[in-house]
């Protein structure tokens, strides 16, 4: 989604009202529970929350031209990779294993196979369109945002085709655009 | 409440940005190594090791070249490792200043424009000190001259270089060479999709 991303596809940057402000740091200590004591610092009362509208139904959620925050439509707001770095522990978390690094890093999205051998791992609670971290093989940071299509049980039993789709990855168009100025 | 979590301070790479960890699998893994050699070398041991003795294979390459020049009595020419490349290097050899061989530094400007967030760049100029140039006062003047900020900073490596905000690639050549005329333009290069190229 965001493979070719940059300031050119920001359509409309809005501070938002106090009460969208409140909505939207409601389903984000919602969908992130372990978030909600650093909400204070990541979002801060005082300071303006800006949504941007981007192409395909995108939003970004930016506080002081940090982008911090995605999600479509009116679907779950995910961390920036930026974000998840700081605060892993924030989402559950899936791994594929080395092989399926590249590929990922290329915007791939990513296939039951490379969860499953012996390099993956699944975190078995996690449901269909969940956002989870993508870790990887041998590697301590996230490499990616995924967005579920397969429920990890399901990944398991089936294991083929896509089981997650890659949101968000490492040098991406959002990875690049460390501060909107 | 939960306590609060402490921020990771995640380790990410000078040259790429990525984590350190995932230079391997960046744009350009090559050019992060110095880098990562400096400031992550327990993430790649082997890799680094490996470099080291290359290095370590060139700088005897080396030493056996300058041997050969100096004892060029010829006739045993046809030892000499072929191709136009050595006997350039020779030629380079060559070149510098009296006993300054041992010091395997070339004397060379190199300047490299990196783009930083696709609309802004830096252009980096390194090697002014090998010219005798201070690099406090070549940074003054290089703001200056562009009407922009320009800054001594710690390279990569551990050496110093001059960082210019904006793209002034192309009129600096012959800025470097007017304010300093100690530097030759043979010896200006830039660094272009990661080669070399000569400035003159
Ligand atoms: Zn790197």
């Amino acid at each position: 989604m965001f493979k070719k991303f940059s300031l050119e596809d920001i359509s409309a940057q809005n501070q938002v009202k106090a009460s969208v402000q409140r909505k939207i740091r409601q389903s984000i200590a919602d969908e992130y529970p372990g978030l909600e004591p650093l909400l204070d610092d990541i979002l801060p009362k005082k300071v303006p929350l800006i949504v941007t509208k981007c192409q395909n139904h995108l939003n970004l959620v930016v506080v002081n031209n940090v982008p911090l925050f995605f999600n479509i439509r009116d679907g779950p707001y995910m961390p920036t990779l930026r974000l998840l770095h700081q605060y892993p522990d924030i989402m559950k978390k899936f791994q594929v294993d080395r092989g399926a690094i590249k590929f990922v890093l290329s915007g791939a999205n990513i296939m039951c196979p490379g969860l499953t051998s012996p390099g993956g791992a699944l975190n078995e609670e996690v449901l269909e369109e969940t956002p989870v971290a993508i870790m990887a093989e041998g590697k301590q940071h996230a490499l990616a945002i995924g967005y579920t299509k397969l429920s990890a049980k399901d990944i398991k039993t089936i294991n083929k085709g896509i089981g997650v789709d890659n949101m968000h990855y490492l040098n991406d168009g959002l990875w690049k655009m460390e501060r909107l100025e | 409440m939960a306590e609060k979590p402490q921020a990771v301070r995640v380790l990410y790479c000078g040259i790429c940005g990525l984590p350190a960890e995932y230079c391997e699998f960046g744009p350009d893994f090559e050019k992060c190594k110095p880098w990562l050699r400096r400031h992550a070398p327990d993430l790649y041991p082997d890799l680094l090791l490996k470099e080291e003795n290359e290095t370590d294979a060139d700088k005897a390459a080396r030493q056996l070249q300058s041997v050969a020049i100096s004892g060029s009595g010829d006739g045993d020419s046809s030892s000499a490792p072929s191709g136009s490349a050595s006997a350039s290097k020779q030629d380079e050899v060559k070149r510098l200043p009296g006993g300054k061989i041992k010091k395997k530094e070339k004397q060379e400007v190199v300047i490299e424009k990196i783009v930083r967030n696709k609309r802004k760049c830096v252009t980096v100029v390194k090697g002014l000190e090998l010219f005798g140039i201070k690099l406090s006062d070549a940074s003054k003047k290089l703001g200056k001259k562009f009407a922009t900020g320009a800054s001594v900073v710690k390279g990569p490596t551990e050496k110093e270089q001059i960082d210019v905000q904006g793209d002034i690639a192309y009129d600096i050549v012959e800025f470097i060479t007017e304010t300093w005329p100690a530097v030759p333009e043979t010896a200006i290069f830039f660094i272009e999709d990661g080669r070399k190229v000569a400035a003159a």
